[in-house]
């Protein structure tokens, strides 16, 4: 007896975070500084900030493929290959699909990283703010439900969170993208520039066009680097220019002497227990050794990723919660979302042959919402952003046909034309009926039933899409851009890895699974703060949202914890 | 910039210049049976004869050297074994036996016994026959992979990402350290490598 009370002391926390990707780093920071003691666990292996990025300084002659995949690399990872994020130079930090499959009701490519960081090592660091628009449209046209928070209620939140992990861009005075705490931005390049003037010119001022505010240094900000635009981010950054757990919120919670991380920890579940009404901690299996073992704490953050979150929810059943924890709404798994994109328009740029670029930029240009706004009705809801950006490539393009010799590899080492590409990034609307479920027929490498994903766009994505990729021409054209090319290369939801929904937040229990504070109606010690809580999605890139949401829930929790109201 | 940018920043770099194909096979899935792995080897003469074709390709000029002394002809047979679904790597091989035999029958010579300028001449006749057989397979919906489009585009991937493509035919910074977007552009200077 004595045994078990010891380990089960040993195991006791103030707080468990599962998971150490953008959002559960963010916990770990919070809650640490403020005075908790916390067990952080991650699936997968430990990523050491530096030590771990072996890739990051090597030239591309070092590359045995040169950047390429491997027959043998296709064949375990037929998921993650399906678009390019899964690379020679990161390899280790994609999934083995063959280990944890998924079930497809429908195509949903679903990119996952397991390890100590997670998808924060590899994202494409786009931070841009909610505006009250985007908190106001669900409740505006009816679709999905109302957001519990309107933009005053976060906006101190992502004044902190930007403050934190560095988020270099311009004021640009915008209501639908509000400026924030930034540090200096980026340079436009000069294409860019000419591109922004007339745009905003013939539009007057209806539609801008800015550097991408990304969560990259400009300058050195509380002991990490500046970029050294190299643009090789996806591999770790040895100079911490980039925001990531590693680079910022790990350290932070780390030198507060509360944290534990638990590498290879799959939670499996989250204990209820029914005497209290709360959760009881977690049940583990341990991915190295497949031992299962218990944690238990105060309070409970799930950051597990919107879709592996959402699986330990729906994993957790008892009596209490025979539908999985927290879901007597029947939202959970529901409402499933993802950006719709890979459409625009490019063009080619002339007048500019004099000049060239210097340095590798790691971030483009960036044209906030304008459409639906005001007066205007288009026959879609809500609207889009564009990425994308000018560079200068070889003259390549006018070879013959598999051409060869000299005179070829002199075009393909002069610099030749000046393009200009706008790719647009469309908000998708909350449907019910897009979903995930637990399929229990089949099993992961470690005995777990797998997720079932039923998610399609539907007719609003559709029609948006013309506007993306006809408005991207028309403001090219506008640019003065020569030889406009638009396309569509189509799109299936898990593609923009900005996979949100599915434990949405709102004010009322018997249509959300958290409320305000992303805390379970339910389970009052159980907070979800990564992209599952999202009613909505916006157009905007969502990460930064998520890192003042945990904070901001991460200072309620810890109040809520002072005062015994949890 | 997406995340996306960085593959596209690939694909334009090397560009109109590599196939669909080849960017089918190296960016998208393609997948083969674990005992379909390795489908083909290539003896060290082969590697010879790829790297001599490959040298047409990309020549030594005065400003750098060509694909041989860049080490394309050993690039080429690892990439096709590691990197190709099986049926390619047999369109590959078999490609690369007819380009051999081409030369005993054209020149009465083995391929690496050929002078440049009829090394010149034959890898001109099969880049000709290649456009012709693409364009009738394009119109039949097929697409077997050829042996001078995979030679060819590997070729351009293996040199302009070796350390003579990048420093020599191209230039190339590791650590740029800022960034100017409209810097002059000097007389003569090369493009970027990355």
């Amino acid at each position: 007896m004595n045994l078990n009370t010891n380990l089960k002391a040993e195991n006791t926390y103030d707080a468990i975070v599962i998971g150490s990707g953008i959002s559960g780093g963010w916990a770990a920071k919070e809650l640490t500084e403020k005075g908790l003691r916390v067990l952080m666990l991650e699936r997968g292996m430990n990523v050491e900030h530096i030590k771990d990025y072996p890739s990051a300084m090597k030239n591309p002659w070092e590359f045995e493929h040169r950047g390429k995949l491997t027959e043998a690399q296709k064949a375990t990872h037929p998921v993650q290959i399906r678009d390019y994020p899964y690379q020679e130079a990161n390899e280790k930090w994609w999934v083995n699909d063959l280990e944890c499959p998924y079930t497809e009701d429908k195509r949903f490519d679903w990119y996952r990283g397991f390890h100590v960081g997670g998808k924060s090592l590899m994202w494409g660091r786009q931070s841009y703010r909610f505006s009250d628009h985007n908190f106001e449209d669900n409740a505006k046209d009816g679709h999905g439900n109302d957001w519990p928070i309107r933009y005053k209620d976060i906006a101190p939140w992502y004044d902190y969170a930007e403050r934190f992990a560095g988020i270099s861009g311009s004021k640009e005075n915008w209501p639908l993208c509000p400026d924030g705490e930034f540090l200096p931005p980026m340079d436009l390049n000069i294409v860019e520039k000419s591109v922004k003037a007339r745009i905003e010119e013939h539009y007057k001022k209806a539609r801008i066009m800015m550097i991408g505010r990304v969560a990259n240094l400009t300058v050195p900000h509380k002991g990490r680097g500046n970029c050294q635009y190299r643009n090789l981010c996806s591999r770790g950054c040895p100079f911490g220019a980039y925001f990531s757990t590693q680079s910022s919120t790990l350290p932070a919670a780390m030198a507060t002497n509360r944290l534990t991380l638990r590498p290879y920890s799959i939670v499996n579940h989250i204990i209820y227990d029914k005497d209290t009404k709360k959760a009881k901690g977690v049940m583990v299996i341990d991915a190295q050794t497949n031992k299962t073992m218990e944690f238990y704490a105060k309070i409970v953050f799930v950051n597990g990723s919107t879709l592996g979150s959402t699986f330990i929810l729906l994993n957790s059943t008892s009596e209490a919660h025979p539908n999985g924890l927290g879901n007597a709404s029947g939202q959970l798994g529901h409402n499933l979302m993802d950006h719709h994109f890979r459409c625009g328009a490019s063009g080619e740029a002339e007048g500019f042959d004099d000049k060239y670029t210097y340095g590798r930029r790691a971030n483009g240009i960036y044209v906030p919402r304008y459409r639906n706004v005001g007066d205007e009705k288009r026959d879609y809801l809500r609207g889009f952003g564009y990425q994308g950006g000018a560079s200068r490539s070889n003259w390549q393009n006018d070879v013959a046909e598999l051409a060869f010799g000299a005179d070829f590899k002199d075009k393909m080492t002069t610099p030749g034309k000046w393009t200009m590409g706008l790719g647009g990034f469309g908000e998708m609307l909350p449907y019910y009926e897009n979903k995930v479920y637990i399929d229990k027929t089949k099993k992961d490498k470690w005995g777990q039933p797998v997720l079932a994903i039923d998610c399609e766009y539907k007719e609003n994505e559709k029609k948006m899409r013309i506007d993306m990729m006809n408005d991207a021409a028309e403001m090219l054209e506008a640019s003065g851009m020569k030889n406009i090319k638009t396309y569509d290369n189509g799109c299936y939801p898990g593609m923009a890895i900005h996979e949100m929904g599915t434990a949405r937040m709102g004010k009322d229990p018997k249509t959300s699974v958290l409320n305000e504070w992303n805390q379970m109606h339910e389970v009052n010690n159980v907070f979800v703060t990564d992209g599952s809580c999202m009613p909505s999605i916006a157009c905007q890139n969502p990460s930064l949202t998520f890192m003042a949401l945990t904070a901001r829930a991460c200072d309620y929790a810890v109040k809520e914890l002072k005062k015994k109201n949890i | 910039m997406h995340r996306r940018e960085a593959l596209k920043n690939v694909a334009f770099l090397l560009g109109g210049a590599i196939s669909a194909t080849t960017m089918g096979v190296l960016f998208e899935s393609f997948t083969l049976p674990e005992n379909e792995k390795n489908y083909v080897s290539f003896t060290a003469d082969q590697e010879k004869v790829l790297a001599e074709f490959a040298e047409i390709i990309i020549p030594t000029t005065k400003s750098a050297p060509g694909a041989k002394a860049a080490g394309v002809g050993k690039f080429i047979p690892m990439m096709v074994k590691d990197c190709y679904p099986a049926k390619m790597q047999q369109a590959f091989a078999e490609g690369l036996k007819e380009m051999e035999a081409k030369s005993l029958k054209d020149f009465n010579k083995e391929f690496l016994l050929l002078t440049v300028a009829e090394r010149t001449k034959l890898v001109g006749e099969i880049r000709d026959e290649t456009i012709i057989k693409k364009k009738a397979d394009k119109a039949a919906k097929k697409n077997e992979g050829y042996f001078f489009v995979i030679a060819r585009d590997l070729t351009i991937l293996g040199y302009f990402s070796s350390e003579i493509g990048c420093t020599q035919a191209r230039s190339y910074v590791a650590i740029p350290g800022r960034y100017d977007g409209a810097a002059p552009l000097k007389p003569g200077q090369k493009s970027w490598a990355t």
